[in-house]
């Protein structure tokens, strides 16, 4: 009885990669590359095309890129890989309960049980493959009784699927030494001795092996052969908080929605109160009678868990909207959760007196957006810049944005004219200067000005400056 | 003064490159800016450093402009100071307080402490000027009472203004502290770079320091360009006049000039009473009864003379004196040595032993000696043994003292690639980006440079603001200083103290110091400097000379080989150079037999000839029909044929290609000098177009062909990258002679000593073991029992064989396997246990177990390894409790051939075995393919197909889009010439195959074949799927 089932997708990342691309785009040869030192990268991953120039896995990337100079290269991001990875655990959570990850690129799913539903190896497959008709990624399959036993044949390529523990335990002898997994240096070792199969390995006294490779070797054969059971971690999906409320009657408009609303929120308040979070945006979802949805997604300015703040947030911006068509079933969804220390640049701020302004703040700014629109409250944020165009913008309202300002403090006007007004310098009595700015060669908008403070004929103290193009007044001092 | 009409600007703050990424503008750019607007004085003052100032000096001597020298400091505590020197005092003051700040710290570096700073300022700076920039108010409260009182006088505020906003406050401030203190202000006027349009390049250099994108350090950035050189009435209008006048009466009080430098050799080496002219002939005729034992013919002793008195004419005799020290030491010491340059081939370097290139053979030489007009100082550089000169520098060090002695600086500057990548960064394009736009550039392309190449490969990379940027800027860090580095080993040494007259500073290298000038610097000044070189060939040569005297007893060295002897020659003729100095390389074995050398000088031409120089002038060829007399041997003119007799009418060498811009087109000596120096540097400063229309023009004034004028010009441009003067071409002919005389006549001695001096030349130790045993030398593996660290002759059947050392293997320690190997049994190891007993570690006896050297002590390579793992690590206790001995299941099989061969690959890199390709022929793998001993017997042009592991891809410069391809099977070597278009077609097999299959047409030019490829196939497979492991190929070097 072979009770594991070993699943390894080889160029995972890529695959997936791949899978958003056009055809015309899955014809370039790419390649993935890992390495710190560009120059000293080394293939890792590459597609189809890639491989029909002649590139090969570890190959280095100087000689990759000779080989085919259209070659397009990205880092290989292990990190990615594992996100990606947990996705199709959680795709796959349907339909077997216990998968355990083995990073980057491996899953192990404990089968005994769901062989017998899905009447075998291959019912189960094809379950497994059905679920991937979006994501087009390659992958071997190859069954086990033990974990390793599946694990070695799957990542060597080679998809043994037999009940027949006998025919796995041969598959597996047969496997170059290179294929073991065992630590880069013993598999040379064994080499250098001319033990080349994991099967000749087996051959050699245990004790005698443990005499020369250690522990780790002994704890090695163990496993292979099941007598060490693996302890193994299997995948828990994440918490979401996600509902939906049957209002079994047609109800027509938002504000009718309001009170099955406040029981989800209610719930959700729980959710968040249990694991300690805040929620930054939640989305409605509304099903209407002929099957079609409408989303509705509502988002907070600051991080929010209290059901007033909730509703009554919610209440502002609902007032606006219209329902299309009535509605027979409604959802919730909470989209950004956070751990609540997080609302805050740091928890001593959090808990000072200091920070007790910025919470009336955050609820103005949230209801003033709710009102006007988000677009319509900005602040002013100083850029580290010398050009005063780019050093004063304006932007959306953010709770946590931290002022940027490293520049040393100038002479500037509160407010910037824009655009700068052209004057007539007659008029104009200068009282000092000039401060001349010529900076930002770098980009499209380079500035050279000469800079001065002014006084109009009204006796204003404005700031002018002279550029090609002549005088102008570029703001006010008050 | 002030507000004359004779009142002209000054700058006394002024940074160069050579305060590295911290200015924007070359020391040469600065003065020739200043002298265009008119300046009267432009001090250059770089931070703790002097290593512009020559270049300035250079730059501003025959004008107008004073050249003031002085340094800055950053004090945290005190602000910015700026030292200016008045007199030659203030000068040695100033190199001595750099030196003192220098060496405390680490490379690069400096510490300068406030309270060193007034030390200093109170003993030993008197005579140099004060500019200070306090830090703060709360500074200058500080330290302004002590500053007074330690530069009375001598003191001043350093104003400057860059219209930035806190002007008027800064200005303010100055004011009170002057009202405050009564220290006078000037107008400083502190400039990073000549022109306003190099602020961006300066913004660059501020992001590459901080190691970000521009858009990053904004703040760093200044907000202007106004750090530049002002016109005198942009000064005017900026400054209040006092202060401008004030800077200018500054700059009457510094009177030095670099041209008071005088530099002192080193007086020792004269016995109390002589002159060292007197002193340097009575060594010289020493020399000539060893050298010339028959007496001297009356031509070169008039030659001797000539030298002799032209020495003392231009003062160079202790430079002679100082060179015949060193090398009388290495002979004391038996290390081999060997002088090369203009002045080494001389009757006097020859007599003074200092080298052993023998006049009578290249008296042709002695023309390029020293000459007054070129006013240069002589040029010998002496190659020692490169195990041993570390002996020569200690002994250095020890006569004159770390205090007189220290080696010349190397300015490392940007180049292409490096001012690519830095400029990239700093404009924020991703490692990525610029190295996908790196591919596109290909510098030995002579039609586009690097921007139109770019421009035609990535267009649209010139359609960005960035791009367009990345483009100027990279050709503007092109050449510019990033730090200073030690040179090879040119060491300056000085009467005095060496600090007095150079900043001495740290080198990366503990124990070494570095004085901050590079060998122009010297050469302007006129410094000797003592080039102390490293050379393999020499290491090697002695050790040669060592086997030849105890297996022969026969004393050789370099002066006493047999001269001119034919079978050496014959030897060469057929291409049989493998390992012998300088023409071993596959262009140069291409070369010997359609050269045929016949006598020393032909060896001279062949190493210069295959040079880029030559090659990109097309003269190769011409050369070569005019000495097979396939075309008659024709001069333009007389004049021309004074110059180029001795090479057929064909330019080889540097030296003629200066002499016909002289008499060809005209040059001064002046200008030829100026045009040689442009040639050694052709690269990073560009210098070289100036001369081209010049060279053009009075080439065909004087009724030359354009086309002989442009072919010159274009070998003067190969020239310019790898200069190759005749003199250096002789003395390494001279080793070329005596390493192939050793070939030819000891080849055991030969090979045995090339192996023993690895790593060096052009072949690793497989590729000449197997010449080695091409030559039906014995080698005999490596072996526990017998082997030494060393590989040795030993006698086999009244025959020298090589018995190969321990120091083959890889990962082992040269030091501690001797000391065991000294304690090896008389009788040899009675069992493994006793390697391990004697102090073999475990990882050690893994070693040599692998490399099958244990085989007589405990069997089979698989069997050896299993035994000494047993013995590696110690009993664990879970498997103690078990209470077996050793639970082994007996014997391991033994290895197959291909698995041995394999495993000598990987841990020694050679096979005493049967050659793979020979197991893979045997298996019938290679069907239709002939070996490499088949090929002389068939006809040219026959289409042959081939194939060997590849053992080197070379695609040389000069032979644009060919590549050589060396393939090695069992019966020897084959060369593969690989056109553009065939690699294109086969790339994958032409960049990665291990084992090439090659199909193609056998070319014989006399004894040299080559194939020239049509089809490339990879075989690599079969070699993967018998899991042999081959030696890696050399590629592309």
């Amino acid at each position: 009885m072979n009770a594991w089932l070993y699943m390894h997708a080889p160029q995972l990342l890529l695959d997936t990669q791949l899978a958003l691309q056009t055809s015309v785009q899955q014809q370039q040869p790419q390649i993935l590359l890992e390495g710190s030192r560009v120059g000293a990268r080394q293939v890792v991953q590459y597609n189809q095309a890639a491989a029909a120039a002649g590139i090969h896995k570890h190959m280095t990337e100087v000689t990759a890129t000779t080989l085919v100079a259209e070659l397009q290269l990205r880092p290989y991001q292990a990190a990615q890989e594992q996100r990606i990875l947990e996705q199709l655990a959680q795709l796959w959570y349907q339909d077997i309960a216990h998968i355990a990850l083995y990073p980057p690129q491996g899953l192990l799913f404990e089968v005994a049980s769901v062989l017998r539903l899905y009447g075998g190896f291959h019912g189960l497959l094809q379950q497994l493959q059905q679920r991937l008709q979006e994501w087009p990624i390659a992958y071997v399959v190859a069954s086990g009784d033990t974990p390793m036993r599946a694990r070695l044949l799957a990542q060597a390529g080679h998809s043994v699927l037999s009940n027949d523990a006998r025919t796995v335990q041969q598959a597996v002898a047969q496997l170059p030494i290179s294929r073991s997994g065992l630590e880069p240096i013993h598999i040379t070792r064994l080499q250098q001795l001319g033990i080349t199969t994991i099967g000749a390995l087996q051959q050699r006294h245990r004790s005698a092996l443990g005499k020369r490779f250690g522990r780790a070797m002994t704890q090695y054969l163990a496993q292979l052969q099941g007598e060490l059971p693996t302890p193994q971690q299997y995948y828990q999906p994440p918490a979401q908080f996600s509902q939906q409320l049957d209002l079994l009657a047609e109800v027509a408009s938002w504000q009718q929605l309001l009170f099955p609303l406040r029981r989800l929120l209610q719930q959700l308040e729980a959710f968040l109160q249990v694991r300690q979070l805040s929620v930054r945006s939640i989305l409605l979802q509304v099903k209407h009678r002929d099957g079609q949805h409408t989303e509705q997604p509502i988002r907070f300015a600051h991080p929010v868990w209290q059901l007033k703040d909730m509703l009554g947030l919610t209440q502002l911006q609902l007032e606006r909207q219209q329902l299309s068509q009535p509605a027979l079933e409604l959802g919730l969804r909470a989209q950004r959760l956070e751990p609540r220390q997080l609302q805050h640049g740091d928890l001593i701020q959090a808990s000072s007196e200091v920070a007790a302004p910025t919470q009336p703040l955050g609820e103005l700014v949230s209801r003033l957006q709710a009102r006007l629109g988000q677009q319509a409250v900005q602040r002013s944020h100083s850029q580290r810049d010398w050009r005063p165009q780019q050093a004063q913008q304006w932007q959306l309202w953010q709770a946590n944005t931290l002022p940027a300002m490293v520049m040393p403090q100038l002479p500037r006007p509160l407010w910037l004219l824009e655009p700068e007004q052209p004057i007539d310098p007659q008029q104009w009595q200068l009282q000092w200067g000039p401060e001349r700015l010529a900076s930002g060669w770098w980009d499209d908008a380079p500035c050279q000005r000469d800079y001065y403070v002014a006084l109009d004929q009204q006796q204003r103290q404005g700031w002018i400056f002279h550029s090609q193009q002549g005088w102008f007044v570029h703001g006010w001092f008050t | 003064m002030a507000g004359s009409p004779d009142w002209a600007p000054v700058a006394l703050h002024c940074r160069s490159s050579y305060s590295f990424l911290r200015a924007a503008s070359q020391p040469k750019e600065l003065v020739q800016r200043a002298i265009e607007l008119g300046y009267q004085a432009l001090a250059i003052t770089d931070e703790c450093s002097l290593a512009g100032a020559v270049k300035a000096y250079v730059a501003a001597r025959n004008s107008p402009l004073k050249l003031i020298i002085g340094s800055e400091f950053e004090l945290p505590e005190l602000g910015r100071l700026v030292l200016l020197v008045q007199q030659h005092q203030g000068y040695a003051q100033l190199c001595e307080l750099i030196t003192q700040a220098r060496r405390r710290a680490t490379k690069g570096s400096y510490q300068l402490s406030v309270e060193a700073f007034l030390a200093a300022a109170n003993s030993s700076l008197s005579d140099c000027l004060l500019l200070w920039r306090p830090a703060s108010e709360e500074a200058f409260a500080d330290y302004y009472q002590q500053l007074q009182q330690a530069f009375p006088e001598r003191l001043w505020l350093a104003y400057s203004r860059h219209y930035q906003a806190n002007d008027a406050e800064h200005y303010r401030r100055y004011v009170h502290y002057h009202q405050q203190s009564g220290i006078p202000v000037l107008a400083a006027c502190e400039v990073y770079y000549h022109q306003p349009d190099r602020q961006p390049l300066y913004d660059v250099m501020t992001a590459i320091r901080a190691g970000q994108a521009v858009s990053d350090v904004v703040e760093q950035l200044l907000p202007n360009h106004e750090f530049c050189l002002r016109s005198r009435a942009e000064l005017q209008r900026c400054y209040p006049m006092a202060w401008l006048a004030a800077a200018s009466s500054l700059s009457q009080r510094c009177q030095f000039s670099m041209s008071e430098l005088s530099y002192q050799y080193p007086a020792e080496l004269v016995p109390a009473g002589r002159s060292a002219d007197d002193y340097l002939r009575e060594l010289t005729y020493a020399g000539v009864k060893l050298r010339f034992p028959d007496g001297l013919r009356s031509d070169v002793q008039e030659k001797l003379e000539k030298e002799l008195s032209l020495i003392a004419q231009l003062g160079y005799a202790y430079f002679f004196l100082t060179i015949h020290d060193l090398v009388q030491f290495a002979q004391l010491r038996g290390i081999l040595y060997q002088g090369r340059g203009s002045a080494a081939n001389s009757v006097v370097c020859y007599c003074l032993q200092i080298t052993a290139v023998n006049p009578d053979q290249i008296d042709v030489l002695f023309e390029r000696f020293i000459s007054v007009e070129r006013d240069e100082p002589p040029d010998i550089d002496v190659d020692f043994e490169h195990q041993r000169r570390e002996e020569i520098i200690q002994y250095i060090y020890q006569k004159y003292s770390r205090e007189r002695a220290a080696l010349a600086a190397t300015v490392i500057c940007y180049r292409l690639r490096s001012a690519f990548r830095d400029v990239g960064k700093a404009l924020g394009f991703s490692e990525q980006e610029l190295a996908h736009y790196m591919r596109h550039i290909d510098r030995r392309d002579q039609q586009l440079d690097w921007q139109q190449q770019l421009q035609q490969q990535v267009p649209q990379l010139a359609h960005t603001t960035r791009g367009r940027w990345l483009l100027q800027l990279t050709e503007q860090l092109r050449g510019m200083p990033r730090h200073l580095s030690q040179h090879v080993g040119g060491f300056v040494i000085a009467a005095n103290s060496l600090a007095q007259l150079v900043p001495v500073e740290n080198a990366s290298m503990p124990e070494r110091t570095v004085i901050q000038w590079d060998k122009d610097d010297i050469e302007t000044l006129k410094l000797i400097k003592v080039d102390v070189l490293a050379l393999g060939m020499l290491t090697a040569l002695g050790k040669m000379f060592q086997l030849v005297a105890q297996f022969h007893q026969r004393h050789l060295d370099l002066a006493s080989l047999p001269a001119e002897d034919p079978a050496v020659y014959q030897m060469l003729q057929q291409a049989d150079s493998i390992g012998v100095f300088q023409v071993e390389s596959r262009a140069q074995m291409n070369m010997l037999p359609r050269l045929k050398p016949a006598r020393f000088y032909d060896l001279v031409v062949q190493i210069a000839i295959v040079r880029p120089g030559p090659i990109q002038g097309d003269m190769v060829h011409p050369y070569l029909r005019r000495r097979a007399g396939l075309e008659p041997v024709t001069y333009p003119s007389s004049a021309v044929q004074s110059v180029l007799e001795r090479t057929l009418g064909v330019p080889i060498f540097q030296e003629q290609v200066i002499k016909l811009a002289m008499v060809a087109a005209g040059f001064s000596g002046g200008e030829a000098d100026q045009l040689r120096r442009a040639m050694a540097n052709w690269k990073s400063s560009g210098e070289l177009r100036q001369f081209e229309q010049r060279l053009i023009d009075g080439m065909l004034a004087r009724g030359y062909s354009a086309d002989y004028a442009q072919r010159i010009y274009q070998q003067i441009c190969g020239f310019g990258e790898y200069g190759f003067p005749e003199s250096h071409s002789a003395s390494f002919a001279n080793l070329a002679y005596a390493s192939a005389w050793m070939k030819c006549h000891y080849p055991a001695a030969f090979y045995c000593a090339l192996l023993n001096s690895l790593p060096m030349g052009f072949y690793s130790a497989g590729q000449l073991i197997t010449d080695a045993k091409r030559h039906h030398i014995p080698v005999l593996p490596v072996d526990i029992q017998t082997s030494q660290w060393d590989h040795q002759l030993v006698s086999l059947q009244a025959q020298l064989a090589i018995r190969l050392g321990l120091r083959l293997l890889k990962g082992l320690q040269g030091e501690r396997c001797r000391e065991l190997l000294a304690r090896r049994p008389s009788g040899g190891y009675q069992q493994l246990q006793q390697l391990r007993q004697l102090g073999w570690s475990a990882t050690e006896l893994q070693q040599l177990a692998a490399a099958d050297v244990l085989t007589k002590l405990s069997g089979h390579r698989y069997q050896s390894q299993w035994q000494s793992m047993a013995l590696a690590h110690e009993q664990l206790p879970l498997f103690a409790q078990v209470g077996e001995a050793d639970n082994d299941d007996g014997a391991l099989p033994a290895p197959l051939e291909y698995h041995d061969i394999g495993a000598d690959y990987a841990s020694t890199g050679v096979s005493l075995r049967r050659h793979p390709l020979a197991l893979l022929r045997e298996s019938g793998l290679l069907k239709g393919c002939r070996s490499a001993a088949e090929l002389p017997l068939l006809r040219h042009q026959q289409v042959v197909e081939v194939a060997g592991i590849v053992t080197c891809r070379q695609r040389p410069g000069t032979a644009s889009g060919v590549t050589f391809i060396t393939l090695e099977d069992e019966t020897g070597l084959v060369n593969i010439v690989v056109w553009q278009a065939t690699a294109r077609q086969f790339k994958q097999a032409y960049l990665t195959a291990r084992l090439l299959r090659v199909r193609g047409i056998l070319e014989r030019h006399g004894e040299v074949i080559h194939i020239i490829a049509g089809r490339l196939s990879d075989g690599s497979t079969a070699l993967e799927q018998h899991n042999v492991h081959t030696k890696r190929s050399r590629d592309f070097h």
